[in-house]
């Protein structure tokens, strides 16, 4: 049975060009909603914009219109730039002294940033026309902290999920609903590519057979999340945020 | 072969396990629906019901062995009895009692009955179910509430301080059982809703102040609304499908925002 609420609907990506915002976009596509998409690198046909320049943020919008959903799955523990949209992930882990002031500011933007800046452009429109689902993508470096993706990545995601909250309570009464998800290891095709999170195929292997599910998180698990969030099963849920995982962590 | 689902305190009409049971049928589900209200039966007549105290364990693996013997397998249990009054074959049909049951002056008849009804009860069907539910895979999803986040604030009509502790143990069950049943495919969760408008709600309403519900004031509510019976159980339909594949132990807040955790 496909969803309810969904057919018919716009929606709005970031981080669309790869990974799971590609698979959101795939998910809400197969729907019916009607979707734009939007991120720095430019594939599959995306509106290439800046998000944490305010200005790229209020072209987008001028090119998207009116959306009933807004989905911020841009980000990521590396900050792309313009002239290097796609920047490779580093394979070890991020300690708090190797930290730059300049790197954690870029990623506090890319991540951060980013969803402040889309959610204050569209969320008018929502609140104008009295309906908004809008879905932030949170981490489960935010929920029980990593020893992989740096404290900047971690209190970025952190942020979202305040940001999320502190939304939820001041959309809701405009029949806007905010939430985030919390993904934990998703094997997307650059984590995949960057053997990341593990040292060797070994110590990956042993780690998801830790995990109660016993298998890493595809993409489409997390896209079938946020199709539930912005379907009429998601109308009464906000504020909160949903933890998409195998049971690595269970949240509060 | 058709996916086999349990769906308890399903049968009061106007109830959330009710529009579940419903939801599986449009899932194409082959329901079971497992209460003590015999009248609802009729309305359900697309699902096998057993009439059934889930208080019981014995009650409960009767239930699961009738299941097993007419559908030959199960593959999703959703634990949706529960409340604070209407609970027993003496006061299902009952008006709320007047006046708040909180943990320092309720009865230890209050304790056991709600215990019983909303904590005990989803582990008798869990239990019942697991071997079931492990051959296969499947999914688990419970039923707590705002209640177990935040407490009954003392006054409210309607609820009671052993059913904000039972819900809490319906959230560390539904971690637990995650641990144990991951490993066979079995994903459980849960869904914790805030105001919902359900029959046991409107029966409250009547009673107490027209703004109150039982976990307090109406206008906190940022949504601006209380929830309604079909959303929360779309949601729950949700967790019980590929929609969720990777989401397990985990509960879901549905509240309209009334408390973000």
């Amino acid at each position: 049975m496909p969803l309810s609420g969904l057919g018919g609907r716009r929606a709005l990506v970031t981080g669309a060009a790869s990974g799971i915002g590609h698979a959101v976009v795939e998910r809400l596509r197969q729907e019916g909603v009607e979707v734009f998409s939007t991120d720095i690198h430019d594939a599959h046909g995306v509106i290439v914009a800046d998000l944490t320049d305010s200005g790229d943020v209020e072209r987008l919008a001028g090119k998207v219109g009116a959306i009933d959903f807004l989905i911020n799955a841009a980000g990521g523990p590396v900050a792309p730039s313009k002239s290097d949209t796609l920047p490779p992930l580093s394979a070890g882990g991020i300690s708090l002294e190797d930290l730059s002031e300049a790197e954690w500011a870029k990623v506090i933007a890319a991540n951060l940033t980013t969803a402040f800046l889309v959610c204050r452009e569209f969320a008018p429109k929502m609140k104008a026309r009295r309906f908004g689902r809008i879905v932030n993508f949170a981490s489960i470096a935010a929920r029980r902290g990593s020893s992989r993706v740096g404290a900047h990545y971690a209190a970025a995601k952190g942020g979202i999920i305040g940001l999320t909250k502190t939304l939820a309570l001041e959309l809701g009464p405009h029949n806007v609903t905010v939430n985030a998800v919390a993904p934990g290891f998703v094997k997307t095709e650059r984590i995949a590519q960057a053997s990341w999170g593990h040292d060797s195929p070994q110590a990956e292997q042993a780690f998801i057979s830790s995990l109660p599910l016993r298998r890493a998180g595809r993409p489409d698990d997390v896209a079938g999340v946020v199709a539930v969030l912005c379907s009429d099963a998601g109308g009464y849920v906000s504020g909160a945020t949903l933890d998409v995982n195998g049971g690595w962590y269970f949240g509060p | 072969m058709n996916r086999v689902a349990i769906v308890t305190g399903a049968a009061k009409p106007d109830s959330i396990g009710f529009a579940v049971a419903k939801g599986l049928r449009r899932e194409g589900c082959e329901v079971v629906v497992a209460d003590l209200y015999e009248q609802g039966f009729p309305a359900l007549h697309d699902c096998l019901c057993i009439k059934t105290d889930v208080a019981d364990p014995g009650g409960v693996d009767r239930m699961v062995l009738k299941t097993i013997q007419t559908h030959h397998r199960i593959d999703i249990l959703v634990n949706a009895v529960g409340g604070s009054w209407g609970i027993t074959q003496r006061d299902l049909i009952a008006s709320p009692p007047r006046g708040f049951r909180g943990l320092t002056n309720c009865t230890l008849d209050d304790w056991r009955t709600i215990l019983g009804a909303n904590l005990d009860s989803a582990f008798y069907c869990a239990r019942a179910a697991a071997p079931h539910l492990k051959k296969q895979g499947g999914a688990i999803v419970n039923v707590a509430s705002i209640a177990a986040r935040k407490g009954i604030p003392p006054g409210a009509e309607g609820s009671s301080g052993p059913y904000a502790v039972a819900k809490g143990g319906i959230m560390a069950m539904t971690r637990q059982l995650a641990l144990e049943l991951g490993e066979f495919g079995v994903r459980v969760n849960c869904v914790a809703p805030g105001v919902i408008a359900s029959g046991r709600f409107n029966r409250v309403s009547q009673i107490s102040k027209q703004d109150h519900g039982p976990e307090g004031p109406l206008a906190t509510i940022p949504l601006g609304r209380v929830g309604a019976v079909a959303e929360c159980a779309a949601l729950i339909v949700a967790l019980c499908t590929d929609d969720a594949s990777y989401m397990t132990g985990v509960t879901v807040d549905i509240n309209g925002a009334a408390y973000a955790a």
